[in-house]
C-alpha cells in the first residue's frame, strides 16, 4: 500500500510544481472555447433537441478537458521520466506493473477532473449570466462515474502511447492524428442528430462518442446516447486500455531519451 | 550463501539500424561471495551495464539464470529486487523534485514509509543534507553521483550494483566516494562494481571478472590476474656501476632469472622490482 501511496503522491505531486502548464493553461482554453462558442456563436446555434448551446457545449468542454489532461499528464510523467531517468528507478524497484498502472491512472483522474471541475463552473457562470439560471447536475453519481472512466481511459492510453513512443513526434503524431479527430468528432461541440446520417453513422464508431454523451446525460439529463451502452462502452474502455498499458509496460523500452 | 551466480548469461538483441543480431553476452558466468566488492571489468560496449541491466531486470536474458541470495531474478523479480540497490551510469536530471523528495519516494519504491533517519543519515554521510531543498537541476555533477549513491541506499540492500559510479567525478570526490564504499563493505554489505580506473579497482577489489565483447576473459582475484597476465621489470645493478634490466613474467623469481640469464649473484648489488599492474594485465587481456 506505502509503494501504491507513493506512486499517486509522485504523481500530483509532479503536475502541481507546474500548475500553470498543466492546471491553468488548459482552463483559460476551456474559457476561450466558451466564450467564443458557447457564449458569441451559441447564440444563434439552434439544436433539435430543444437543449440550448451553451448548456449543450459546457459537459462538452468538461469531458475534452478531462481527457486531454489525462492523457497529457501519464504521457508525460513516462517521457520526462525517460528523459530523467526516474522511470529506471520506477522499473528496478520492487513494483508490480498494475501498480504504475493504476497510480498514473489516478493521477489523470485527478488532474482531468480538476480541469473539468474548473471548466465546469466557470462555465455555470457563463451559463447563469447568459440565461439566468443555474445549470444543474442530473445525475451527480453518474457523473462521478465517468468522471473516473473518462480519465482512467485516457490516462492509460497516455502510458501506452509513451512507453512505446521513441520520440516527441511519434508521441505529437498521436495526439494530432488519433486524439484531436476522436475528440472533436465524438460531440465535444456538436449534436449528431444535426450531422447528415452517414457522419452519424461514422461518429457511433468513435469510442468517445459515448463517454462524451454519458457525461452529458448526467450533466442534462438527455443525450444522444442510451446511458447502458455509454456505460458499457466506457467499461470495455478502461479494460482495454488498463492491457494496452500493461503490454506497453511489460514489452516497451524504457531506454533514455 | 553466495550475494550473486551469474550462470551461462546470454543475451542477443536485434540491431534494426545494422539489420542483424547482436550477442551481447555470450554466456557470462561468476558468482560474489557475500561481503565481497567485485570489480566487473571490460573495455566499452564490453557488456557490463548489459549484464547490469539483467540483474536490475531492465533487461531480460535470452537464457542462463541469475540468483540474487539464492533467488532468481527471472523467477521472483519482486523479492531479488529488494535486495539490490543499483547507481545506474548515466546521472539522473529529474527536474521536479528536491533531493528530500527524491530520496522520500525512493524509500516509498521499496515500501518504506517516513524513513527520515536513514534519508538523513545517508544525506549527511553524502555531504547532501544542506542541499537537501534543491532541486536536481542546482546540483553539481558530483551531487548528482552522490544523490544516486544515496537513492540506491535507502532501503538498506544486501548487493549493491555501481554501474561506473565516479565517472566524470573529480579526484577528491572519487576518493571519498571509494571510502564510503570500503565502510559499506565492513558493514556487511556485498557490492558489484564497474569502473574504468584500474588501480581503484586493483586496491578495493576482492574479485574480478573482465569481459570484453560479451566474453568473460578472466574471473579471479586482482592478485591472480595480475600474475597471469602482467609483466614485471627487474632492475639489476651491479657492482660494477652497470644496470640491467629484464621484464618478466611475474611468475619468473629471481632465481630463475639469474639462471636464466647466466648471472652470477656475487656480481649484484641491488635488486629493484616493479611489479605488473592490474592495468597491464587488463591491457594485455582485452588486447588478445
Amino acid at each position: 500500500m506505502i509503494i501504491f501511496y507513493t506512486l499517486v503522491k509522485r504523481e500530483i505531486k509532479r503536475f502541481l510544481k507546474v500548475v500553470i502548464q498543466t492546471v491553468v493553461s488548459p482552463i483559460i482554453s476551456s474559457f476561450l472555447y466558451l466564450l467564443v462558442f458557447g457564449v458569441s456563436l451559441g447564440a444563434s446555434v439552434k439544436l433539435n433537441n430543444g437543449i440550448n448551446y451553451l448548456s449543450f457545449l459546457i459537459p462538452g468542454l468538461m469531458v475534452m478537458g478531462l481527457i486531454n489532461n489525462a492523457f497529457q499528464n501519464s504521457s508525460s510523467s513516462v517521457v520526462t521520466s525517460k528523459f530523467s531517468g526516474d522511470l529506471e528507478d520506477i522499473r528496478v524497484a520492487p513494483i508490480p506493473n498494475s501498480y504504475i498502472i493504476w497510480a498514473m491512472g489516478l493521477g489523470g483522474v485527478f488532474r482531468g477532473s480538476l480541469v473539468a471541475v474548473i471548466t465546469g463552473v466557470v462555465g455555470s457562470l457563463f451559463h447563469y449570466m447568459q440565461l439566468n439560471e443555474l445549470l444543474y447536475v442530473s445525475h451527480p453519481i453518474w457523473l462521478l462515474y465517468f468522471f473516473a472512466v473518462g480519465g482512467l481511459i485516457f490516462a492509460f492510453l497516455g502510458i501506452f502511447v509513451a512507453v512505446l513512443a521513441n520520440t516527441f513526434d511519434q508521441l505529437s503524431a498521436f495526439s494530432t492524428f488519433i486524439l484531436l479527430p476522436l475528440t472533436y468528432l465524438g460531440g465535444v461541440f456538436i449534436s449528431i442528430e444535426n450531422l447528415h446520417p452517414i457522419w452519424q453513422a461514422i461518429s457511433k464508431l468513435n469510442p468517445l462518442f459515448y463517454l462524451i454523451n454519458g457525461f452529458r446525460y448526467s450533466m442534462l439529463g438527455q443525450a444522444d446516447v442510451n446511458l447502458s451502452i455509454a456505460v458499457g462502452v466506457s467499461l470495455v474502455g478502461v479494460l482495454v486500455t488498463f492491457f494496452m498499458a500493461q503490454f506497453a509496460l511489460t514489452k516497451g523500452s524504457f531506454a533514455r531519451w | 550463501m553466495k550475494a550473486l551466480e551469474v550462470k551461462d548469461i546470454k543475451k542477443t538483441y536485434a540491431d534494426k539500424v545494422a539489420g542483424k543480431k547482436v550477442e551481447a553476452l555470450k554466456g557470462i558466468s561468476f558468482d560474489i561471495e557475500k561481503g565481497q566488492i567485485f570489480g566487473l571489468l571490460g573495455p566499452n560496449g564490453a557488456g557490463k551495464t548489459t549484464l547490469i541491466a539483467s540483474i536490475t531486470t531492465l533487461e531480460k536474458p535470452t537464457s542462463g539464470e541469475l540468483l540474487v541470495f539464492g533467488d532468481s531474478v527471472i523467477e521472483s523479480p519482486l523479492k531479488t529486487k529488494m535486495k539490490v540497490g543499483v547507481v545506474h551510469q548515466e546521472v539522473i536530471n529529474t527536474g521536479f523534485f528536491t533531493i528530500e523528495e527524491i530520496l522520500d519516494f525512493q524509500s516509498g519504491y521499496y515500501g518504506i514509509h517516513r524513513n527520515h533517519e536513514r534519508c538523513d543519515y545517508l544525506m549527511h554521510k553524502l555531504s547532501l543534507y544542506e542541499h537537501r531543498n534543491k532541486k536536481v537541476k542546482q546540483l553539481s555533477g558530483g551531487m548528482k553521483r552522490r544523490l544516486m549513491i544515496a537513492k540506491a541506499l535507502v532501503h538498506t540492500p544486501k548487493l549493491l550494483l555501481l554501474d561506473e559510479p565516479t565517472a566524470g567525478v573529480d579526484v577528491g570526490l572519487r576518493e571519498s566516494l571509494w571510502k564510503f564504499v570500503q565502510e559499506l563493505k565492513n558493514e556487511g554489505m556485498s557490492i558489484l562494481l564497474t569502473t574504468h580506473y584500474l588501480e581503484e579497482a586493483e586496491q578495493m577489489c576482492d574479485g574480478v571478472a573482465i569481459i570484453n565483447k560479451g566474453q568473460l576473459l578472466f574471473n579471479g582475484t586482482p592478485k591472480d590476474m595480475i600474475a597471469d597476465y602482467s609483466q614485471k621489470k627487474l632492475i639489476l645493478i651491479m657492482k660494477n656501476g652497470e644496470t640491467k634490466e629484464y621484464i618478466e613474467s611475474n611468475k619468473v623469481g629471481i632465481g630463475e632469472l639469474l639462471t636464466k640469464y647466466d648471472i652470477d649473484i656475487a656480481e649484484i648489488q641491488d635488486i629493484k622490482i616493479e611489479e605488473g599492474r592490474l592495468e597491464d594485465a587488463f591491457s594485455k587481456m582485452v588486447s588478445l
